[in-house]
């Protein structure tokens, strides 16, 4: 926990830094002197005090709450970052290819991800999900969802 | 008399149509689904279930949202009952009497109760909240940037305090919401602050995108990650109303719930699950025999669930009246009202008082609907417990992605949520609270915006602060609530530590 918190305040130290190195680019305010960076600086610094006090609580020992080191050895990291990949693989497909050719495998790769083993159920679960989401948000919501290469029949 | 009773039946009359009946009953529907599976919360369930409301007529998107929030409240309890993980937050309280009532074989009038209780819980808040709420809002109008910026630090000072384990993390994830929302054009002079050269970020982050990402997405993440296996509810439930013995039995406690559910839930930042426990403190305190309390008693599956419930009608009176959300769940809904075209807030019973009425009486419409459908659909809510995370969670993450981009046709948004559903993900992982986040992108611009008014008005003094009652009297309760919360935390967390049900269930996630 002591090394999660002392990074976890040195980002917060980083994020705050990075906000007040970029406000001293923007414009002051021509009438008055609260300007656009005039909010955005203050948080910046309530972000980089208590940042430091998490780094200063982590060094000295006064931390509660345990949690799991984080490892990419971990098989349950390796998923994660399997289906952040998949995520942004869908994301990118999902125009050009469509949402219907997009979703079905990716409705398909998550399940075997989770641990699905029952070839019965990625028969019809993809379809289902697939086809019950389009016709929700295209007949009933009229929301368009893209369509890509079924363009032609649909 | 401040209740405008020709309006409210007038409302009725807009409401008990065919069309928003039905939207009614599957926003109840819908709702109490997502409340009822582990893992999802009833901020989760509203968000997903947002876009569904796109493009409807604003009576059918509003009674919709009054569905959707009523069936999530109640949702939650029918998981804490059965296999002891509440399916939202607000249900955490209904396991310590629940699911020991399962246990010996009283599913069925533990269900039934929680479900009676919900009803009671929210047409009591829903009384109190449309007599409240424009008593508030004409109060409100005294209002001016001063006190509304120090409405924004009260509650977010409240939803930091009670969030997570560290109050350090919780104002430093509190600082960082507020950044975000200062990402877009600067509402005063108009100058692009963040936007890293993308034309999508120039009104900021989108809410719901970002919303489903922090909430939805990252609780599928976190589930990839642990792999939970779906409990199995082995209980019978033949039983849809309490008996009579049963409601004589609770009545002091679904009375005391109700009335300590609206008062919590009207306090901003303050939600269920906080109302659910203090209800329950005082049902056991105030029995003849608290020694029996966690044994399996009824009158405390009636106290948590009328208090957990009562609370959004407490909750939507800040939020109609002055437009700040009282919970979580009413900060989503902040977001849909504003898409919708609504700017919740005292001018809202001036210019949209028929629509103010409209959500008064689809929220009273909805307790009714959420009995009946409660009753008609209790064993298939039950089952549907039981669906396979390896089916549910990609399913959620399709109504994720394709909520995100129904909102505007973009693929940004989507990569948005994603990238926050990371980020949601690993805050959690190292014990950063979400809420407050939440509830920072809500009241961040409202408390720029009110605090460079307060400093223009002022000649740039910031005496101002102090110098208006009202504001001071917020300031002092904020930094006090925080302060009290960094000394009590512990003692907190070891009295409710101590309240809960003994570990002996391996079945338990």
């Amino acid at each position: 926990m002591k090394h999660v918190d002392v990074i976890s305040g040195v980002i917060g130290v980083l994020i705050g830094a990075y906000v007040l190195i970029t406000c001293q680019s923007f414009p002051p305010d021509v009438v008055m002197k609260i300007g656009p960076a005039f909010f955005p600086e203050i948080l910046a610094w309530g972000l980089v005090v208590f940042s430091a006090l998490l780094i200063l609580q982590a060094l000295l020992g006064k931390v509660s709450g345990t949690f799991e080191r984080l490892s990419l050895r971990q098989k349950g990291m390796q998923r994660v970052l399997l289906s952040v990949g998949v995520m942004i693989a869908y994301c990118a497909i999902l125009k050009p290819v469509g949402f219907i050719l997009a979703t079905i495998p990716f409705i398909i790769i998550f399940m075997f991800l989770l641990g699905n083993r029952n070839k019965f159920q990625y028969l019809w679960v993809p379809m289902a999900i697939t086809i019950g989401v389009y016709l929700v948000f295209e007949k009933v919501l009229v929301l368009s969802l893209p369509n890509g290469l079924l363009d032609f029949i649909l | 008399m401040n209740v405008n009773f020709d309006l409210l039946v007038h409302s009725y009359a807009n409401i008990f149509t065919l069309k928003v009946m039905f939207v009614v009953v599957v926003g109840v529907s819908a709702g109490i689904v997502i409340g009822a599976l582990p893992g999802l919360t009833a901020t989760m369930g509203v968000a997903l279930l947002i876009p569904l409301t796109f493009g409807r007529p604003i009576v059918e998107s509003l009674s919709m949202l009054m569905g959707i929030y009523t069936g999530a409240m109640y949702g939650g309890a029918i998981s804490a009952i059965l296999i002891r993980t509440p399916g939202t937050p607000a249900a955490a309280a209904t396991i310590l009497e629940g699911y020991p009532m399962c246990k010996k074989g009283l599913a069925g009038s533990a269900m039934s109760m929680s479900l009676f209780s919900s009803f009671i819980g929210g047409i009591i808040g829903c009384a109190i909240m449309i007599f409240m709420s424009p008593l508030v809002s004409r109060f409100a109008l005294q209002f001016g940037p001063v006190e509304y910026f120090a409405l924004a630090v009260f509650g977010l000072s409240v939803i930091i305090s009670i969030s997570g384990r560290s109050i350090v993390k919780g104002v430093m994830v509190g600082f960082f919401g507020l950044l975000l929302s200062s990402m877009g054009l600067d509402p005063i002079s108009g100058f692009p602050r963040f936007t890293f050269g993308f034309s999508e970020l120039m009104e900021g982050p989108n809410f719901i995108p970002t919303l489903i990402g922090l909430f939805a997405v990252s609780e599928v993440i976190a589930n990839i990650e642990k792999m939970l296996k779906t409990q199995k509810v082995k209980a019978k439930l033949n039983q849809y109303l309490p008996s009579w013995s049963e409601i004589k039995r609770s009545t002091s406690a679904l009375i005391k719930g109700s009335l300590i559910g609206t008062f919590v839930g009207a306090i901003p930042g303050a939600g269920g699950d906080i109302a659910a426990f203090i209800a329950y403190a005082d049902t056991k305190r105030s029995s003849k025999t608290p020694e029996l309390f966690g044994t399996g008693l009824v009158e405390g599956v009636a106290a948590t669930e009328s208090a957990n419930n009562s609370c959004q009608g407490g909750a939507m009176i800040p939020l109609l009246s002055l437009g700040v959300p009282g919970d979580a769940v009413t900060a989503v809904l902040l977001g849909a009202f504003v898409i919708q075209g609504l700017q919740p807030g005292p001018l809202l019973y001036k210019e949209h008082i028929d629509l103010v009425y409209v959500i008064f009486s689809s929220m009273v419409v909805a307790q009714f609907v959420m009995q009946f459908v409660g009753m008609a659909g209790m064993r298939f809510f039950a089952k549907v417990i039981m669906i396979e995370n390896s089916i549910l969670m990609p399913m959620i993450l399709v109504l994720s992605i394709i909520g995100s981009y129904a909102m505007r046709g973009s693929v940004f948004d989507v990569g948005l949520t994603i990238l926050f559903g990371i980020a949601g993900f690993l805050l959690q992982r190292y014990d950063f609270p979400l809420s407050p986040i939440l509830l920072a992108l809500i009241l961040g611009p409202m408390a720029e915006s009110n605090l460079r008014r307060a400093l223009v008005i002022s000649s740039g003094h910031g005496s101002i602060l102090v110098t208006r009652p009202i504001a001071v009297v917020l300031l002092v309760l904020a930094f006090t609530f925080l302060v009290l919360s960094f000394l009590t935390h512990k003692k907190i967390e070891r009295r409710l530590a101590g309240m809960a049900v003994p570990d002996d269930d391996a079945a338990l996630p």
